[in-house]
């Protein structure tokens, strides 16, 4: 039993670190939030040369073979740089959808062009009524000449713009079903959602009788039900450490400023009520960082309580990182509710997160069918 | 990471389950005889005193494999020995404080129950600021005189030894003026009165010292240590206990689910209502978390890494959520919960109180209350983490400048 990184993880974490601090500082983020495409290529292409991109893949595609913890790593790492680009949907979505359900010929084109950087790839998970119960797609899918037919809606795809493929789960007469589609295909049409993280992107997909091939389809048609359930919670997990990042981030950038503002002719931080404060957020980043590691070694090592520990992970991050940024703004004052000071870019990558894949009451519910099973 | 148990730790802990299957106390333990009677079969079988030297009678044992012990306890709800300051605080700050002379002398009748054990640190007006303590231990040359009032002493009414806090020099800044000893409770100028808790139970006492005498002998460290002395030995037994108490959580959980499905509102079971199962949800994430968290503190123990300030953060945790347990447990379980006799056996909670006592939901949830008081209020943990692992600046406090008197 051992609760703590290995010192390869250590490394790679403080690899991930030092390139985000030198190529993913505040103004760079900053200056994506006018360009359409919201990303950086040079940056990307630094991240396939370090092996970021491929990082959960198998060795054969590009990948680094790595496990979720590691990805939840880099998660980390890219939540306290409020990173903008589709890190997140290409790896831990797309990625990780097809490792799940992908043939040897999808995972060969798509996890190699992924982890070299030449593609980009998220999932369309979430439809009008915003259940994320697999079980409540309602788009369809039909045979047609010897391909597929999709119609219906989905909203919040995440960096949908950029990407080259999107997982889309529809039902098929068989049951539920998911398939690659190209968003340039006839019939889809993406438009954009803004939100108030301006660093992360989000497109409404709809899908108006648009044909694709059946080599699209990942899987035997009607079997995609625990593919989506499994891949819910480990983007559960991984949007979770992205959150513990942001929350992290908010901390330290709270602890420093109690140190140097001055009130009353003393640091703030002298003060109980606020060094209280951060005594309570330090817990809750602890708790945080222990419900997410738990979570992403229990998935990947396929342990009893996995899924609930998705659950518990994405239930308890959910409060504990809004909570946690809320606090850092209160702490600084005035100048946290600034523009120009970075603490929002946090707080809101934390809030974007925060009903995605399941909020806090939806894994609530989860942990209570769990417990009284 | 990797949090697998080995195959090591697998046996051990089977090892265990059935020695306790095969030597728990058939019935409730009622007497301090009985008590100590399990205490010594624990003993006998290696289950206590296992971090500490094996030359003073102690196991040897890796952390690992006492948390494995404590949890498999809990899980079956074993009672717990007796002595459990002597184990707990008392022999633990010998073992890394004290001389030869005193481990040979003090640590094995502490394993084996002979001698039991108490602390007399805090004081009525030396609360979450001990160091403000105004007993005195005054050299007579070959002995120590000691005058003062001591309060909250567990096991006070039943200790033969106590380990002192005592000022004796009151020149010097008020942390640097304070020793730390080991004072016989069996003599005439100690004066031991229980003290009445909420709960109706005296786990705690008052002491009142006239004139009682220390040996030079049982000075612990130098003149002046016992401050730092008392910081270290405060969070000695958190780590190793951290697993075990979240087992009984667990166990308390459990039973709290299925009062849940028996207990109706508007005609449908409590279980089926969304804001029960919302709460009940919650507090499980947070005890689940719990559980990351003392496997956290366990691989850092089994590095020989000393939590340190961390164990703030740690008790911080575990005390406000149990607060929080518990009031929930009283909203599932309505005046169910509030007694102390007459609830019917589903809605019963047995759990050992130590004081030969039996417990229920309505112990538990007062006694949830001295979690956050006790060994550091939550405030006084807040302030060890605000100072010590975030850096922030002290506070100005009128305390800081002059002597102690």
């Amino acid at each position: 039993m051992n609760f703590a990184f290995t010192e390869d993880q250590v490394l790679l974490r403080n690899s991930v670190r030092s390139v985000l601090d030198e190529q993913c500082k505040p103004a760079h983020v900053r200056a994506l939030m006018d360009d359409p495409r919201g990303y950086s290529d040079a940056l990307w292409s630094e991240m396939g040369k370090l092996g970021w991109l491929g990082l959960p893949f198998p060795e054969p595609q590009g990948g680094a073979g790595l496990g979720l913890v590691e990805l939840c790593l880099v998660q980390e790492e890219m939540g306290r740089a409020a990173y903008s680009g589709p890190y997140f949907s290409t790896v831990a979505l797309a990625g990780l959808g097809l490792m799940l359900a992908g043939d040897h010929g999808q995972k060969e084109k798509w996890l190699s062009a992924f982890a070299a950087g030449t593609a980009r790839g998220t999932a369309a998970l979430l439809e009008d009524g915003l259940d994320w119960d697999p079980a409540s797609t309602g788009t369809t899918a039909v045979k047609s000449g010897g391909g597929w037919t999709l119609s219906g809606l989905k909203r919040f795809v995440p960096w949908a713009q950029v990407a080259d493929v999107i997982l889309v789960p529809a039902r098929a007469p068989e049951g539920l079903s998911l398939f690659l589609v190209d968003p340039r295909s006839p019939g889809v049409r993406l438009t954009p959602m803004v939100g108030i993280d301006l660093a992360n992107r989000w497109s409404e997909m709809r899908l108006d009788q648009a044909r694709v091939p059946a080599d699209t389809l990942l899987g035997e048609p009607g079997t995609a039900a625990p593919v989506l359930e499994s891949l819910l919670r480990r983007a559960a997990v991984c949007a979770s450490a992205e959150m513990l990042g942001a929350a992290r981030r908010c901390l330290d950038m709270s602890v420093d400023y109690a140190k140097v503002r001055e009130q009353f002719g003393q640091p703030i931080g002298s003060f109980q009520a606020i060094r209280h404060r951060c005594a309570d957020m330090l817990l809750a980043v602890e708790n945080c960082h222990s419900a997410v590691y738990y979570a992403a070694w229990a998935l990947g090592a396929g342990a009893e309580d996995a899924a609930v520990a998705a659950s518990i992970c994405k239930a308890y991050v959910s409060e504990a990182a809004r909570q946690v940024c809320g606090d850092a703004i209160q702490v600084h004052g005035g100048i946290g509710f600034t523009w120009e000071y970075d603490l929002h870019l946090y707080f809101k990558r934390a809030k974007a997160l925060e009903p995605l894949f399941g909020d806090a009451e939806y894994h609530r519910e989860l942990i209570a069918r769990h417990v009284s099973a | 990471m990797d949090l697998n148990y080995t195959p090591e730790d697998i046996a051990f802990r089977k090892q265990v389950r059935t020695w306790l299957e095969q030597n728990l106390p058939r019935e409730p333990i009622r007497t301090l005889d009985e008590r100590r009677g399990w205490h010594r079969q624990l003993y006998e079988a290696g289950y206590l005193g296992m971090g500490w030297p094996k030359e003073y009678g102690g196991g040897g044992a890796r952390p690992m494999e006492q948390a494995i012990v404590a949890d498999e306890m809990a899980r079956t709800n074993a009672p717990a020995p007796t002595n459990s300051l002597g184990l707990g605080i008392v022999g633990p700050t010998i073992v890394v404080h004290g001389t030869d002379a005193q481990k040979r002398r003090y640590l094995k009748k502490i394993l084996t129950a002979e001698e039991l054990w108490c602390q007399l640190y805090s004081e009525p007006n030396a609360g979450s600021d001990l160091a403000s303590l105004k007993t005195s231990a005054v050299d007579q040359g070959d002995h120590f005189l000691v005058n003062g009032q001591k309060i909250w002493t567990s096991a006070g009414s039943v200790a033969d030894l106590g380990l002192l806090l005592a000022r004796t020099d009151t020149t010097v800044a008020k942390h640097k003026g304070i020793t730390c000893f080991l004072i016989n409770m069996r003599q005439p100028g100690v004066d031991v009165r229980p003290l009445k808790q909420i709960t109706g139970s005296s786990e705690f006492s008052e002491v009142f010292m006239t004139n009682a005498r220390v040996e030079k002998a049982d000075q612990i460290g130098k003149l002046g240590e016992g401050w730092a002395i008392a910081q270290t030995t405060l969070g000695y037994e958190r780590g190793g206990r951290s697993l075990a108490r979240v087992t009984t959580y667990a166990s308390h959980y459990h039973k709290l689910v299925n009062a849940a499905r028996r207990l109706k509102r508007h005609g449908r079971p409590l279980i089926e209502d969304a804001t029960v199962r919302q709460k009940l949800g919650r507090i499980w994430a947070e005890l689940e978390v719990e559980r990351y968290n003392a496997l956290r503190v366990l691989t850092q123990l089994e590095r020989g890494e000393h939590p340190g300030a961390g164990g703030s953060l740690t008790k911080l945790s575990y005390s406000e959520f149990e607060k929080r347990f518990m009031e929930l447990a009283e909203e599932i379980l309505g005046p169910y919960g509030q007694l102390t006799e007459g609830a019917p056996a589903e809605y019963q909670l047995q759990i050992d109180t130590a004081v030969g006592e039996e417990g229920t939901w309505a112990y538990a949830y007062l006694w949830s209350r001295a979690g956050t008081i006790y060994a550091g209020s939550s405030e006084i943990q807040k302030n060890v983490i605000g100072e010590r692992i975030l850096g922030l600046p002290k506070e100005t406090r009128a305390d800081r400048v002059g002597a102690a008197r």
